[in-house]
């Protein structure tokens, strides 16, 4: 008879070897100096383990622990893991200790990633989007061991995470239901908690980390480095797009550019009347340069993937707007963020570094595996969506006509850029980096963020391109370089042809579109500072230090 | 509101002084530039990063200087130097009812080091020459880059300073005294610390500032009118005074590691909730509590 149990088994097994090291009350908590040895204890060479690297919180400290451990008794883990942000996640791969790796974004350690890739020292599965990797939890990645990260538990081991609640409940469920091991990282333990965000019976072990674990500062844009170009393309995207198509659920990219854009909706937006007519539901973090539409009322609701640091009391003081819990703290939840952004958002707008003839959009630069973390989702058609909105049916309608389809709608994913980024590097390219990273990373693809095809707008300083009216691939490639300024590319426009894609509303500069480049000044920005900003929150935004002057 | 912080040194000069009545000397048109910065091969500006001239300020004459703080950062180079020179030179011959500095300098212009040094000392030479005759120099500080180095010795020889929060005075910059001393003795990168230690606020505090303003071109405006009846005091009874009172300062605080204990010290309430304060409300509340 087959024995349909041993993974139940071999947990217990596991629980096994480390009940020494946790101490009374219902044996789950365990010394910060034993982390190693508990680590030890649990882990088996092959595991797949989730260390949870969020793009804002970490599990710093068991991070720490599991790069320490000795590569002969625990070695050729299997990390999945959303993002690589610490030197730590990678370390385990130099140290020994892991050698394969399934992971969705890596921003901050990009550089060594690659270095370690190339040197065979990280196999990558692949590289996915946030919902992708989410999925493939409850699938084929399912982890054998989670190391999470929480605010505080208590003697029984529930958890509470505070506002950057973030990845957690997703590593917790797919590993406590399939016989694996939790193990939470916690700045506090606790008699009683706010409010239980994770069950203790879904989890293992909890260590009190020595210092609190760290919470990146992620989606704070200093408006004082806002230019007057992203103005103009602010107003053009208000003017020209939000307003036309009535957006009212979207998702904002972390740029400046669409900071701007948030700023502008006090001011610009207002004196065109759209107040209550946009913007009126979010899947964002709560961005500080929110704070002054949200004071201005053109906000409803906001529901965000993680926190931002310094948001904290604001949020708590708008719980109208903000999902938060019984306590008045924030709780924000990656994984639902992300389908709620896929499924439920009219418009995706976001920056790039690189943009094709066809549209496909990349970060990839060469020398640096940067992954892509959640913009693909936000940044993509949803195939599966079947509830109507304006904005959708608007959409679709234009990518429609004249075409003998079924009718349907289809999302907004709007690209923003300047057409000359940092150090003058054209954003407009002929051949994405992504095709030479992927050769040289040995990858089945190369890295494209946002494809063509889902592709709706782009917006420069020189105009919208609007993709959804172009009939063939020619149309769309003078589109797209007619608005790409100086760029070789724009250069290389045909100058006939998108004066015609500019008489049939397909390209419009900021005249055809009523904008003023004369307004387009920073006088225009609801908030020129984070002072401002905190004026406008009335003293409730307390920004990190390293964005004040004060 | 018009924001002196993210102001142009042109946008401030015009905005600032009566309307129309700004006259420039050398003005870019005339393409005095750098002679060491074209060596180097590096860029030149045709006003060498300063602006100098004539206005009026409540209908009376004022000759004028503003430094730009987007050409390197407002450094004083031989040009540079020279034209604040001339300018507190040809208010000896005028006798304006004062000279006005809109400063925004890191100091002394590395590429033209030697010139640049000696520029500075002849401008505080001049300064003091000035003033000995009767016209008061009043100094705005509100700019993007602040006032340090060379320029930080030039404001404190001057009649008055105004300052607004985001304006900062010193000597050596925050990014200095991190390289040479460690992250331990000053962390250039915590903002928060840099703004109370260099910034308008604890300057106004020790007496450093004579007026702390929003940063708006017309509440710099209003202070400088006020000041321009300033009467230089360059006698041996008020620097004996002045020296007693810097002694007495660094006897009372010299110990403590952090504005916030000296602004403690002071006897001001929640010390901590001093930064957040708009200016009136910060006047009101360090009311008879400066150094």
């Amino acid at each position: 008879m087959r024995d349909w149990n041993t993974q139940a088994r071999n947990r217990q097994a596991r629980l096994a070897r480390a009940a020494a090291l946790a101490r009374a009350n219902g044996g789950k908590e365990v010394a910060a100096a034993d982390a190693g040895a508990l680590l030890e204890a649990v882990l088996e060479p092959g595991d797949r383990v989730c260390l949870e690297g969020n793009n804002q919180k970490q599990a710093d400290f068991l991070a720490r622990a599991l790069a320490e451990l000795n590569p002969e008794k625990v070695h050729d883990l299997h990390m999945v893991q959303s993002v690589l942000a610490l030197p730590e996640h990678i370390d385990v791969f130099e140290r020994g200790v892991a050698s394969q790796l399934d992971f969705s974004f890596s921003g901050p350690q990009a550089g060594r990633l690659a270095k370690l890739v190339s040197a065979n020292q990280i196999r990558i599965g692949a590289i996915h989007t946030y919902l992708e990797l989410f999925g493939r939890y409850f699938v084929d990645l399912t982890p054998r061991v989670s190391l999470v990260c929480a605010q505080a538990a208590d003697r029984a081991g529930n958890l509470y995470t505070g506002p950057n609640t973030e990845d957690t409940p997703v590593i917790v469920e797919a590993t406590a239901f399939k016989s694996g091991i939790v193990i939470a990282q916690v700045n506090e333990i606790l008699d009683s908690l706010p409010r239980v965000d994770i069950p203790g019976g879904w989890v293992d072990f909890v260590i009190q980390s020595p210092k609190p674990h760290y919470i990146e500062p992620l989606f704070t844009r200093d408006p004082a480095q806002i230019s007057e170009i992203q103005v103009l393309m602010a107003m053009m995207a208000i003017k020209g797009i939000y307003a036309e198509y009535e957006v009212n659920r979207l998702n904002h990219g972390i740029g400046f550019d669409t900071a701007a854009i948030e700023l502008l909706l006090p001011t610009y937006a207002e004196s065109l009347g759209l107040k209550g007519k946009i913007c009126r539901h979010w899947a964002l973090n709560p961005h500080p340069a929110l704070i002054p539409a949200i004071e201005a009322g053109f906000v409803e609701s906001v529901h965000s993937f993680g926190s931002e640091l310094g948001m904290e009391a604001y949020i708590r003081a708008r719980p109208d707007v903000f999902f938060t819990g019984p306590d008045g703290s924030m709780r924000s939840n990656r994984a639902l963020c992300q389908a709620a952004g896929h499924y439920a958002c009219d418009m995706f707008i976001g920056s790039t570094l690189q943009i094709d003839l066809a549209g496909n959009s990349s970060t990839a630069t060469l020398g640096r595996i940067s992954g892509f973390g959640g913009a693909p989702n936000m940044g993509s058609d949803a195939r599966g969506r079947r509830h109507a909105s304006p904005a959708w049916l608007k959409a679709g309608r234009e990518a429609r006509a004249g075409r003998n389809l079924i009718p349907r709608g289809q999302k907004l994913v709007v690209q923003m850029v300047e057409t000359f980024r940092e150090h003058m590097q054209p954003a407009f390219v002929e051949k994405l980096d992504a095709w030479e990273l992927a050769e040289s990373a040995n990858m089945d693809l190369p890295p494209v963020m946002i494809y063509g095809e889902d592709v709706t707008h782009i917006l420069t300083e020189e105009g919208v391109a609007n993709l959804l009216l172009c009939r063939t691939d020619e149309e769309r490639e003078q589109a797209i370089r007619g608005v790409a300024g100086y760029t070789p590319v724009g250069l290389g426009r045909d100058r006939r042809m998108v004066e015609n894609l500019r008489d049939r509303g397909i390209i419009r500069r900021p005249e055809d579109l009523g904008v003023d480049k004369r307004l387009a000044t920073r006088d225009l920005l609801a908030a020129r500072s984070v002072k401002d900003l905190v004026r406008a929150s009335g003293g409730l935004y307390d920004p990190p230090k390293r964005f004040r002057n004060w | 509101m018009s924001s002196y912080y993210e102001a142009s040194a042109r946008e401030r000069l015009h905005a600032l002084f009566d309307r129309g009545s700004f006259h420039e000397f050398l003005p870019p048109s005339e393409r005095v530039v750098s002679p060491h910065l074209v060596q180097l091969d590096t860029p030149a500006a045709f006003d060498d990063g300063v602006i100098v001239g004539r206005a009026t300020l409540d209908g009376r004459p004022v000759l004028v200087a503003a430094q730009e703080g987007g050409f390197m950062g407002g450094a004083v180079g031989e040009v540079h130097g020279a034209k604040l020179v001339g300018l507190l030179e040809r208010a000896r011959d005028e006798k304006p009812a004062a000279v006005l500095l809109l400063v925004e300098s890191g100091g002394v212009r590395l590429h033209e080091a030697n010139a640049g040094l000696i520029g500075v000392s002849e401008i505080m030479r001049a300064v003091l020459a000035l003033r000995s005759e009767g016209v008061p120099v009043v100094v705005l500080d509100g700019g993007q880059f602040g006032c340090f180095g060379g320029m930080g010795i030039v404001a404190r020889l001057c009649d008055a300073i105004v300052m607004s929060e985001e304006g900062r005075l010193g000597l050596s910059g925050p990014e200095v005294i991190e390289t040479t001393c460690g992250v331990e003795e000053f962390d250039s990168r915590d903002r928060a610390l840099v703004w109370r230690t260099v910034g308008g606020k604890h300057r106004y505090l020790l007496g450093e500032a004579d007026a702390i303003v929003a940063d708006d071109i017309s509440a710099f405006r209003a202070a400088a009118i006020h000041l321009l009846d300033t009467k230089p005091d360059l006698s041996l009874e008020a620097l004996t005074a002045e020296h007693e009172r810097l002694g007495a300062r660094i006897e009372k605080f010299g110990a403590l590691r952090d504005a916030l204990d000296i602004w403690s010290a002071l006897g001001v309430e929640k010390p901590e909730n001093l930064p957040l304060l708009e200016a009136d409300a910060f006047r009101a509340a360090v009311d008879g509590k400066r150094a």
